[in-house]
């Protein structure tokens, strides 16, 4: 029945995902927004950033931010690149290239925000 | 890749009253694909599938440049401290305004755009578009009148 069907994922649990994380997204940035920008003086110094970094609650939202955003973001360049007809080598390149460098920038997140000290 | 197609459906239903043949059709034209993209009616859908595209792409490419430009915390105060200096100039700042226009159009047409799959919005989708650029606007505005407070204050 589906013999002629480009692909056996439709999509729809990734479509499904892209609108959670989104509207995970919108609550997270606003959040960020208030604590991070309002006010020029709030929140631009290694002070700020090392004070908040003492509450563990801030890490895990900052930790969940960055996974969430890595997904999002790269799950719309691939929706993006699915609008066209790729060749099956480009397809598994850039899907690659979205894995590799979602892993790497989110593990260089990771350990920026984990080589930040506890104070006390 | 998106062709052109029929222009409405009311065009289909007219053409095939009148017993016309499908020549008048309008097909996709390789050749020309960007003027025929370019050239393609568009409604705000149309516009907002446009601009979430780009600033999609955008926030991503920002996103990578965000982990990397808070990379100087893990080599302490002073490389933080002269790496945010940079960013705190007058030209960083309005580019993080324009960043702020980005974050907001793709929040609220996100919004919008669950509403519409999940809440019914298709019926109502014009007027969903229109309301996210007024709030919009309205809190690009609000956010630089916080972003540059220290300006304003300065001007009154």
């Amino acid at each position: 029945m589906y013999k002629y069907r480009a692909s056996k994922d439709s999509g729809s649990k990734s479509w499904v995902m892209q609108r959670i994380t989104g509207l995970a997204l919108v609550v997270l940035m606003i959040g960020h927004y208030i604590l991070m920008h309002y006010h020029p003086d709030s929140g631009h110094t290694y002070q700020a950033v090392l004070g908040r970094m003492q509450y563990s609650w801030y890490r895990i939202i900052d930790l969940t931010f960055i996974v969430l955003a890595m997904y999002h973001g790269l799950n719309g360049i691939w929706n993006i690149f699915r609008d066209y007809k790729m060749k099956p080598w480009l397809k598994y390149s850039v899907i690659s290239a979205l894995v590799i460098f979602g892993i790497a920038f989110t593990a260089w997140g990771f350990n920026i925000i984990f080589s930040i000290p506890y104070i006390n | 890749m998106r062709g052109n197609y029929l222009r409405s459906p009311h065009t289909l239903e007219s053409e095939t009253k009148s017993q016309s043949t499908y020549k008048d059709i309008k097909t996709f034209d390789q050749k020309n694909w960007i003027s025929e993209n370019l050239g393609y009616k568009k409604d705000s859908g149309s516009w907002a599938w446009i601009f979430h595209r780009i600033t999609g792409i955008a926030l991503i490419a920002y996103l990578f440049l965000h982990v990397y430009s808070l990379s100087p915390l893990t080599k302490g105060e002073a490389a933080f401290n002269a790496k945010m200096a940079q960013f705190s100039s007058p030209i960083f700042m309005a580019i993080e305004w324009f960043l702020f226009a980005f974050v907001i159009f793709h929040s609220l047409n996100g919004i919008r755009i669950v509403i519409v799959d999940w809440a019914d919005g298709a019926k109502y989708h014009k007027q969903l578009y229109r309301i996210s650029w007024v709030l919009g606007i309205i809190l690009f505005l609000a956010m630089g009148a916080l972003m540059f407070s220290h300006e304003l204050k300065k001007l009154f």
